[in-house]
């Protein structure tokens, strides 16, 4: 498998340039199985490498290409590190990708623009790819970067509608201003560990350093900043409510299996340097539980059944980060995992309510919609419940190995974080509620359009809705079972476990968090039900009355638009002022006059050019006779 | 080893009674002497023949590779517009003694063989400038290119005699052992000899202001023999100025370096100035390629241990470069029956991959990274900043920046500015393949700069 891992980013490239070059010609469905197939492959040889590792002594390896660039002291090899690590991501980056690849060919079946999707989907997993196989920070952020042009490419997709660009503009804007300090911060790496940008040997050194390190600090500190943008924390967390412009897929792609998990993997990758900085790591923290907050709040009164989910995103990104903060790497990266299976379930889910639904998105225009889409039924529903952590569904035991992380770190941490997870629990119980059960209220039309979806679509459901259900299995807590996940990842953890260390909760306090977070969910799940189902509430309409609280929550607490006031209208009046004054006046003077000079220069000199050859042979002898005089005096 | 690639050049032109097949053999015949040339490399001692008449030696092993390959992009590109004329073979036995005359250029080993050289080179290029033979305007070319060049010749003569005069010898090694020995005692003559070399030599890579013959001679001439003009010849002058200088005056440099410090200037500066004004593509090319040899020069005046890769370099780079804009230059004159810059309007429409093609030469003849120009300038540049000729960079760095604006007014006319009349624009296989081949070229040597350059390090 060694020999083959090159391969696993090369396919995708390879499907990115026959779709993108070859699009037009090609048959929709054969662009679509090149597509599908290429990811397919790589998935193949991540599953081969996933099992090899776990076998290796050192359990990691690293596959040197070429070197990339030597520059003085700067050597950067282009080479790929394969450990734990990276397997799992690459597992969920290829699994969930390939999943959602033949959702698409279903969903954007009628689509003028299939080719190009599949092409841009394609490129969109080989950067992911290149990311998380770098072995040093360079290449992460060319994948990085990468990312970011494909999430603008994908989000404006229907580049023919105003505000999806501007949703693609805002992603990508958004993303520079984490991509900044994310480049300072491998900046500063290179300068403090002389020289160096690879893994190892940062690490390595790493290893010895003493905890408390003001210089590291900055560093973790910077590349959280990067962090921030990529993976939607406040403040740099409003790209990504928009970024549901792009079609459904996109939307699943972007949320579970690439682009929002980056952040997660950079930090979980340099776990060692935030555990030198105590204080990088309760930065990462606070951010994380109130952006979790934070999001959720806003999830309770969105009516967008894609806004819904996507709040939704944020505030499990905000549950990653706590779990990075506290220490809990395995627990975050557990997280990732099946919140990519959960949210991956729940936005195809979605996908395939809207396709019903002739496009329709907002919610309070559904329901009742459980006969007439079965299938997309059952798996939201179980989706709905693994996020929303019931118990022994794969959200249950990430989350609470999270909490109990937290538990043992500050307890006012783990009230925060349960707090969050009812509220969790309740919109998306809302959102299961007025979505498919109740009566229907939408059109006459739509009504008669209703249809479950066709197999492409259902079936990448059904196989997620599987791993939601049994995804947690593999991160048992200790007093139930194994921990197999641990046991895989320790190796890229073990360092800095050893500069974390703590003594394990007490077993009983374990049950007691378990048991607690249990009743919390089962409670909260019979409220919403009492609420929405029994009562038959149902979200307010456009323009009803609410009280002045819900309508800062529903918009958002108008954060867009204090950006907007802070931010945009400064910068657009700055930026208005320089191009008056210094663009058209100084610049453009400059500029002008300078082509002028030269033009009249050039008119001038041109007229020596006479044509008359004694003229010509005049000047040559002139010019060696001033010559010799010169050089003599 | 060289006298082998010569002899098949030299034979090639011989054979006159059988036309289809001399074709391919001169290709043929082009690639094999660069492999020879090639085989010739790193002999580690210096390879005399002729009695030390020829010395062949890493630095003319390269410039013959880079030769022969210029010759052969160029015998692709003159296909078509031999086959209009009447006697073909002449006209590649011309073209063909020509580039022998640029290999002895690069190879000499003594003075006489240095003014052979450029003899050699130089009159049958006079019989092809006038090729056209019912053109006025080629005839004119012929006629100012054949005086001037008498002149050139005459100055380069004398300071010939002089520098043997002080010398007493035309032998390189010889006179660079004298130069050495008496540094201090030269006689006054000699350093006029020097200039008076240097001036020869300068009219051949046309700095100014012995460059009045160019923007004539390059418009009158046929475009084919233009290209060979802009391409062979100056790449051969500056290798022979180059080697001239580098093995034998160093000492007196203090005497020549402000001469070639003020003509790199006013080359620089003139050149790209005067093209601004230019109506016509070509007559603005020629002074393009003016504008080159100022670049060129720096390198000259530079004379450290990078100066001979990065003038390597620099005319690989430039004369494929040159050759694709030459070619297509041709093509659309052809096409449109004028070589006027508005003859590129609406190219890209009309032929996109040409006007790609074009676009992509004129990049790198601007020096815009990727392409092999910037590396070319970036070489040159950094060698003259290396030897302290920092105002002079300077200078020439504005000087290029100026060179952007014509160039991109071809850029701007190809792909903004409409077309007046939509008759297909089509291109040969033969011309499609050397667009390519150069195109390649360009962008692999903008790339991996270090194909070339690993050669001296």
């Amino acid at each position: 498998m060694k020999d083959l891992v090159g391969l696993i980013p090369l396919l995708p490239l390879l499907g990115w340039f026959i779709t993108g070059l070859f699009g037009k010609k090609l048959s929709r469905t054969a662009a679509g199985l090149i597509a599908c197939s290429t990811v397919l492959g790589s998935f193949a040889i991540s599953l081969g490498l996933f099992f090899e590792v776990e076998h290796l002594e050192t359990h990691r390896f690293t596959v040197d290409f070429f070197s990339w660039i030597s520059a003085g002291t700067l050597q950067v090899p282009f080479s790929f590190l394969i450990d734990p690590l990276s397997c799992l991501f690459l597992l969920i980056i290829t699994g969930i990708g390939f999943l959602i690849h033949v959702y698409s060919f279903g969903y954007m079946h009628d689509d003028d623009g299939f080719a190009r999707f599949f092409s841009y989907l394609n490129l969109f997993v080989f950067f992911m790819l290149l990311l998380v196989l770098g072995s040093n920070y360079l290449i992460m952020f060319v994948g990085w970067e990468g990312v970011g042009l494909c999430s603008y490419l994908l989000i404006g997709f229907w580049f023919k509608n105003t505000a999806y660009n501007k949703a693609a503009n805002k992603a990508f804007i958004m993303n520079r201003i984490g991509d900044l300090g994310f480049l300072l911060g491998i900046i500063l790496i290179f300068l403090t560990f002389d020289g160096n940008i690879g893994y190892a040997e940062v690490f390595d050194k790493a290893k010895y350093m003493s905890s408390g390190d003001g210089t590291i600090t900055a560093i973790t500190l910077l590349l959280f900043i990067g962090a921030m943008g990529k993976s939607a924390q406040i403040p740099l967390y409003t790209w990504l409510p928009d970024a549901m412009a792009g079609p459904t897929p996109v939307s699943a792609l972007i949320h579970a299996a690439t682009m929002v998990t980056a952040g997660i993997y950079m930090v979980a990758r340099s776990n060692i340097l935030y555990a030198l900085s105590p204080v990088a790591m309760e930065v990462v923290a606070i951010t994380g539980i109130v952006t979790a907050l934070f999001a959720a709040s806003i999830g309770l009164l969105q009516n967008d059944i894609k806004k819904v989910l996507a709040y939704s995103t944020v505030s499990q990104l905000g549950y990653m980060f706590l779990g990075l903060g506290v220490g809990a790497f395995t627990g975050a990266v557990f997280h990732v995992m099946t919140h990519a299976f959960f949210k991956a379930l729940l936005f195809l889910g979605a996908g395939s309510v809207i396709h019903a639904m002739s496009g329709e998105q907002d919610i309070r225009k559904m329901g009742g919609l459980k006969k007439a889409l079965p299938i997309t039924y059952m798996t939201f529903l179980i989706g709905t419940l693994a996020i929303a952590g019931f118990p022994l569904f794969s959200g249950f035991f990430s989350k609470d190995e999270i909490l109990a992380h937290a538990f043992d770190h500050n307890k006012v941490l783990w009230f925060l974080g349960m707090l969050g997870a009812v509220m969790t629990t309740f919109y998306m119980f809302r959102l299961f509620f007025v979505t498919f059960w109740g009566k229907f209220n939408g059109t006459k039309e739509q009504q008669y359009h209703l249809h479950e979806s066709p197999k492409s679509m259902t079936i990448p459901l059904m196989v997620l809705a599987v791993l939601s259900l049994v995804g947690g299995f593999v991160g048992l807590p200790e007093i139930i079972g194994t921990h197999r996940l641990e046991e895989f990842l320790a190796p890229v953890f073990a360092d800095s476990k050893m500069k974390l260390f703590h003594a394990p909760l007490s077993h009983d306090t374990e049950w007691t968090l378990l048991i607690t977070a249990s009743i919390v969910c089962v409670v909260v799940i019979a409220f919403a039900y009492q609420y929405f189902v029994v009562k038959g509430r149902r979200p307010a309409e456009e323009g009803e009355e609410i009280s002045p609280l819900a309508k800062t929550v529903s918009n958002k607490y108008y954060i867009d638009e204090l950006y907007e006031a802070l931010f945009t209208k400064p910068l657009n009046w700055l930026s208005d002022k320089f191009y008056k004054i210094f663009e058209l006046q100084v610049v453009d003077g400059i500029v002008n006059e300078t082509g002028k000079l030269v033009n009249t220069l050039s008119g001038v000199l041109r007229l020596l050019q006479t044509g008359r050859i004694g003229f010509y042979l005049f000047a040559m002898v002139l010019s060696i006779i001033l010559i010799l005089f010169v050089t003599t005096f | 080893m060289v006298i082998a690639g010569l002899g098949v050049i030299a034979m090639l032109s011989e054979i006159f009674s059988f036309k289809k097949l001399l074709y391919p053999l001169v290709l043929l015949g082009l690639l094999a002497a660069a492999v020879l040339a090639g085989l010739d490399w790193n002999h580690d001692t210096r390879i005399p023949l002729f009695g030390n008449m020829i010395m062949f030696d890493n630095f003319s092993a390269a410039f013959t590779i880079v030769l022969s390959f210029t010759g052969f992009l160029w015998f692709i590109m003159a296909r078509d517009s031999f086959n209009e004329e009447s006697s073909l073979t002449d006209h590649y036995a011309l073209a063909l003694f020509s580039l022998a005359g640029a290999v002895v250029m690069v190879s000499f080993g003594n003075m006489t063989m240095l003014f052979l050289g450029i003899e050699i080179l130089s009159i049958p290029l006079y019989v092809l400038a006038g090729s056209r033979k019912t053109d006025v305007h080629s005839n004119e070319a012929a006629f100012k290119y054949f005086l001037m060049g008498a002149f050139a010749s005459g100055f380069l003569l004398f300071g010939i005699a002089l520098v043997y005069g002080a010398t007493g010898s035309f032998d390189i090694p010889k006179i660079s052992l004298y130069v050495a020995e008496h540094a201090t005692n030269l006689p006054g003559f000699f350093y006029a000899g020097v200039l008076m070399m240097l001036a020869g030599m300068a009219f051949k890579v046309s700095a100014v202001p012995f460059h009045f013959w160019a923007p004539d001679v390059y418009q009158g001439s046929p475009t084919t023999i233009t290209a060979f003009m802009a391409t062979i010849v100056k790449t051969a002058a500056f290798a022979a100025l180059f080697r001239l200088f580098s093995n034998c005056f160093i000492p007196a440099a203090t005497t020549w370096s402000g001469v070639v410090w003020t003509l790199a200037a006013l080359t620089l500066l003139t050149g790209n100035i005067t093209a601004v004004y230019q109506q016509s593509a070509k007559r603005m090319l020629a002074y393009s390629s003016i504008a080159h040899a100022g670049y060129m020069m720096l390198a000259i005046l530079a004379m450290n241990k990078f100066s001979a890769t990065a003038v390597l370099y620099y005319t690989a780079s430039y004369s494929v470069s040159t050759i694709v804009s030459f070619t297509v230059l041709q093509l659309v004159a052809a096409h449109k029956g004028s070589d006027l810059l508005e003859s590129f309007n609406g190219l890209a429409k009309k032929n996109s991959f040409v006007a790609v093609v074009m676009t992509i030469a004129i990049l790198s003849l601007a020096g815009i990274p990727v392409t092999a120009g910037f590396f070319a300038k970036y070489y040159i540049f950094t060698s003259a900043i290396d030897s302290g000729f920092t105002a002079l960079v300077i200078i020439a760095v504005i000087a290029s920046l100026i060179g952007v604006y014509y160039y991109f007014m071809i850029i701007i006319n190809m792909f903004f500015k409409e077309s007046t009349d939509d008759s297909p624009f089509v291109i040969g296989a033969a011309h499609r393949f050397l667009l390519i081949v150069c195109t390649l070229l360009i962008l692999a040597l903008g790339l991996f700069p270090d194909i070339i350059l690993r050669f001296w390090i």
